[in-house]
């Protein structure tokens, strides 16, 4: 029997299935007489879909199906629509969302797009049988590159959709911003890319689905994140029936990072096909078309401009940003680099003006949907990059520009120009404290050191502002058990974030049961009635803050209850350390012993029945909340070779209340790997076809253990947000947000005794040695000029 | 199809498979043993790593026949039937895994690991894990888990 109390870094229950193998994911469950499924992918970045002559693959044995477009067209099967919030074009007019279909409708515009599903006895028989299905492709020229997609003689995507545009957007104070930019001393401008990656789950995706003809239901079990809302979609959209007609089941699943959210195109057709077979059918995507068919992330183009003055404040920031979102609008495709990127501009600073304007632009290529941060990561990035290269314009030190315009902590509660509202943090003091943990001036040595063998040391600062998101309600379900089992569902789902653990934490704390009894269930369209599964770091801001009203709910029951033993009024009892006591009396009974009692009819009032202590709670946010922190990264740089070295990572963040900090730890530490990653190595490159060059492990370069330093991380809990009961801010993505500027920064930092200002990421040893041989040159307005 | 026998986990199995069958789908699709996992095709990832003949190796860079007459172990064959084996218990302590699915392998290549050096030094263990990649933990915390895993095994 343990107590858990909420702070505590405590181990976690799914651990030991996961380390003895006995974990169950997506390509661990097998259902009776299931068939396989493969899908037939195009070939083309562009073309016109001719002729299908499918006779071939049908003519073997063991092939039991294939599904073409027009099949799915005949059926009468809707598209999936786009979700994003944000809607409108600049002009108030609605975004171009062309019709997203399962299949290629008579047409292919990105390589790696589903033109048929294979349905055969083994998944063998099946990706033979792709071979033999012959589809004649008349090519059309494509557009890969979203700059290249808005001039006027580029390659037409889409016949209604005039210029490739699916949004035009833009926020703040245009104005206000002009007229700062009049004012100031300087304006500093700098042209940047932040580069398409994909976020590369170690589980790839897949998805098993049957039909039961008697009821008329299906059960679908898949490797997503969000069980609910894809359900929404495929029920409503797609098939056109009751969403109760589908039961979405999330099994383990290895890994999501937000590419695991979106609506795709494999499980309807699986269901689909399971419907028409009969059987079970199974589909697991490989590696390889896991690059093809998952969602890319960040890809921005943009220009940065910083309105700053000679004693280095800052008076007005600026960003346009041009963003490929792939072919079709996918789940929130066209929110990430709009909306999402647009809020958090400007940082912690105090940005007296700042406007933000993007384009979302339909491209040659795979679908763009959330990547950890969605948006945050872009903003940051483009914050600290145009900070670090003006003082570097300007000749200011860097760390001391950015102290003298943070945000101080009087001038909140503040509303940004981006419609942010920020209403607690100190972010000085999570400045000096990472500062501090860093402490640059102990490096003197160290850097002379490294001089004198050849390289370079260098090192950077990066203050961080994050703001959570994802759907605004959850449900958390409490069912007790007669044996003194205590049955939790939440809404809202781990991918590996341990929720078994800190939801069954938060629920023993609150309750004061002992931790083992609390059973978690998630991700089970049937076990909650609403979900909002994981995405926008909520995991805690709202399955948590569920997770504490269903609890408070079950104590108000329990109160009553023990009033009736303790024969005391339940206005005189509190309940404190898991126990109800009479402050009259003195008597008590613990919260255990008035779980028993509701199993016990002896014990219970006439009026109650067991099970009474049972409830089921919806939490709704008010507002999002605002995690922050600071990231500083030291590094050496190898002049010669262009490689780099990271020497050490220090973090403070502000996540408001820590529930488990063992578990915020491994979320920060997973994602300053993931920012490295893309800083580094990690890059999604087409050709001019295009055709995607980086489409296995061996050409996608993931950070390794030997690349990933060990990082010092620390908690500023001196504000926690009023903005949810439990005061927490949400801690999944902050890890890529500081990350990506702070490494940047510091390599270029290490390289300024060359004259280099600027590298686009990733910083690949070619490109740092070839910015060192040209001694820096590089055009600030080199990139998306053409678009402005 | 050729036949097969060989010991998986201490068990003699025999049977008969396809030439082009890999071990790693032997070991899941066959025998049943789904602690062994698939996370790429190109023999980069590591989730696939058992133990043949002692050595860790990447079951997907194996057809099944090549393991013919040696002696295999998986996951499922180092885990005690109850709780954990000393480095599994280390990387429970240590949080040295988030979603699990890379665990297998990377429990199975620091077992190997430990075994050829029972004092690694933190830059060997990274080295050592170089062929196995994590997505969720940015390896920190398995890097503790081998190092404290090893002490414990070192008693």
């Amino acid at each position: 029997m343990t107590d858990v109390t909420i702070g505590q870094p405590v181990r976690r229950s799914e651990d030991e299935r996961f380390l003895t193998g006995r974990g169950r994911y997506i390509d661990d469950i097998n259902l009776e007489g299931q068939a396989r499924a493969v899908v037939l992918r195009s070939v083309y970045a562009h073309a016109r879909i001719k002729n299908i002559d499918a006779s071939g693959a049908l003519a073997m044995e063991g092939v039991l199906l294939v599904v073409t477009g027009e099949d799915w067209i005949a059926e009468g099967f809707g598209p999936m629509p786009t979700k994003t919030a944000i809607r409108k074009n600049r002009d108030g007019s609605e975004l171009s969302e062309p019709p997203r279909h399962c299949l290629a409708i008579g047409r292919v515009r990105y390589v790696g797009e589903p033109v048929a599903l294979v349905v055969a006895e083994t998944d063998p028989i099946a990706r033979d049988a792709l071979d033999l299905i012959d589809v004649d492709y008349e090519s059309l020229d494509a557009v890969t590159d979203a700059v290249e997609a808005l001039a006027p003689d580029a390659p037409q995507l889409w016949d209604d959709i005039p210029g490739n545009l699916c949004i035009d957007f833009e926020l703040g104070d245009r104005e206000g911003v002009e007229k700062a930019f009049a004012e100031a001393d300087h304006v500093i401008t700098l042209d940047l890319e932040n580069n398409r990656v994909t976020a590369v789950p170690i589980e790839p995706r897949g998805c098993v689905g049957s039909y039961d003809p008697e009821t008329d239901t299906y059960l679908l079990y898949n490797s997503t994140q969000n069980v609910h809302a894809i359900r929404d979609t495929l029920a409503e959209n797609v098939f056109g029936i009751d969403k109760e007609k589908i039961r979405h089941i999330a099994p383990d699943v290895g890994g999501g990072f937000g590419v695991k959210n979106s609506a795709y195109p494999e499980p309807p057709l699986v269901l689909y096909a399971a419907k028409k077979l009969g059987r079970p059918v199974k589909w697991i995507n490989n590696r390889s078309e896991s690059f093809l068919s998952d969602t890319h992330g960040r890809g921005q183009t943009s220009r940065v401009q910083l309105a700053i003055d000679n004693d280095g404040t800052f008076r007005a920031l600026r960003t346009e940003t041009v963003a490929g979102i792939g072919a079709y609008c996918w789940t929130i495709g066209p929110f990430t680099p709009t909306g999402g990127s647009a809020r958090t501009q400007g940082g912690p600073y105090d940005f007296p003006v700042m406007y933000y304007r993007s384009r979302a632009v339909f491209i040659n290529t795979g679908p763009m949907d959330p990547y950890r941060g969605a948006g945050r990561p872009e903003a940051t990035f483009q914050t600290e990059r145009i900070i670090e290269y003006a003082a570097r314009q300007l000749g200011l030190d860097p760390i001391e520009i950015r102290r003298k315009n943070l945000m101080r902590p009087e001038k909140l509660p503040h509303k940004t120009s981006m419609g942010l509202n920020i209403d607690c943090g100190d972010f000085p003091k999570v400045f000096e404290r990472t500062l501090k943990l860093a402490d640059p001036g102990s490096f003197a040595e160290r850097a002379e050191q490294i001089k004198t063998a050849g390289r370079r040391f260098g090192f950077a600062i990066a203050p961080y502002l994050e703001c959570t998101g994802g759907g605004p309600k959850e449900f958390a379900g409490v069912a007790f058990g007669a044996d003194g089992t205590v049955s939790l569902s939440v809404g809202s789902q781990s991918t590996g974030m341990g929720h078994e653990t800190s939801m069954a934490q938060l629920l023993a704390a609150r309750l004061g049961i002992p931790f083992e009894r609390v059973e978690y269930h998630q991700a089970d369209t049937d076990k909650t009635p609403i979900g909002g599964g994981h995405g926008g770091s909520r995991g805690m801001e709202l399955g948590g803050n569920a997770v504490a009203q269903a609890a408070g709910e079950v104590i108000e029951k329990a109160s009553g209850l023990a009033a009736h033993l303790l024969q005391s009024k339940a206005a005189d009892l509190t309940f404190e350390g898991g126990s109800f006591k009479d402050s009259g009396s003195g008597a008590s009974v613990s919260m255990v012993e008035v779980i028993e009692a509701s199993f016990d009819s002896e014990r219970l009032p006439d009026d109650l029945e067991p099970g009474c202590l049972d409830t089921g709670s919806t939490f709704e946010r008010g507002e999002i909340s605002i995690p922050n922190g600071c990231h500083a990264a030291a590094v050496e740089v190898d002049p010669k070779t262009g490689a780099i070295l990271l020497l050490g990572y220090w973090v403070v963040d502000d996540f408001g209340t820590i529930i488990n900090p063992l578990l915020a730890d491994g979320q920060v530490m997973g994602g300053v790997a993931q920012g490295i990653g893309q800083v580094l190595t990690e890059n999604i490159v087409f050709d001019d076809s295009g055709q995607l060059i980086t489409g296995s492990l061996m050409d996608y370069g993931l950070p390794r253990a030997d690349g990933v330093p060990d990082m010092v991380i620390e908690y500023y809990e001196g504000a926690p947000t009023k903005k949810n009961p439990l005061g927490v801010k949400g801690a999944g993505e902050a890890g890529c947000v500081g990350s990506l500027p702070a490494v940047v920064n510091a390599v270029l930092d290490a390289l300024k005794e060359f004259g280099v200002v600027h590298i686009d990421i990733p910083l690949t040893s070619e490109k740092v040695w070839r910015a060192v041989q040209d001694q820096g040159a590089h055009d600030p307005k080199g990139l998306i000029e053409g678009a402005l | 199809m050729p036949k097969i026998a060989l010991s998986v986990n201490s068990q003699p199995v025999s049977h008969d498979v396809e030439g082009r069958l890999l071990l790693v789908d032997f070991i899941r699709e066959v025998l049943g043993l789904t602690g062994t996992h698939v996370g790429c095709d190109t023999s980069q990832c590591g989730a696939c790593v058992v133990h043949v003949n002692g050595q860790p190796v990447k079951s997907c860079t194996l057809l099944a026949v090549q393991a013919d007459g040696a002696d295999v172990t998986t996951i499922e064959g180092v885990s005690p039937d109850q709780g954990l084996n000393p480095l599994q218990q280390a990387f429970h302590e240590k949080h040295g895994l988030q979603c699990g699915f890379c665990t297998p392998g990377m429990v199975m290549t620091a077992m190997a690991l430990i075994e050829d050096n029972p004092d690694p030094s933190d830059a060997d263990i990274r080295h050592g894990l170089e062929g196995n990649i994590c997505r969720c933990t940015g390896y920190q915390n398995i890097v503790e888990a081998v190092r404290t895993g090893a002490k414990v095994m070192r008693g």
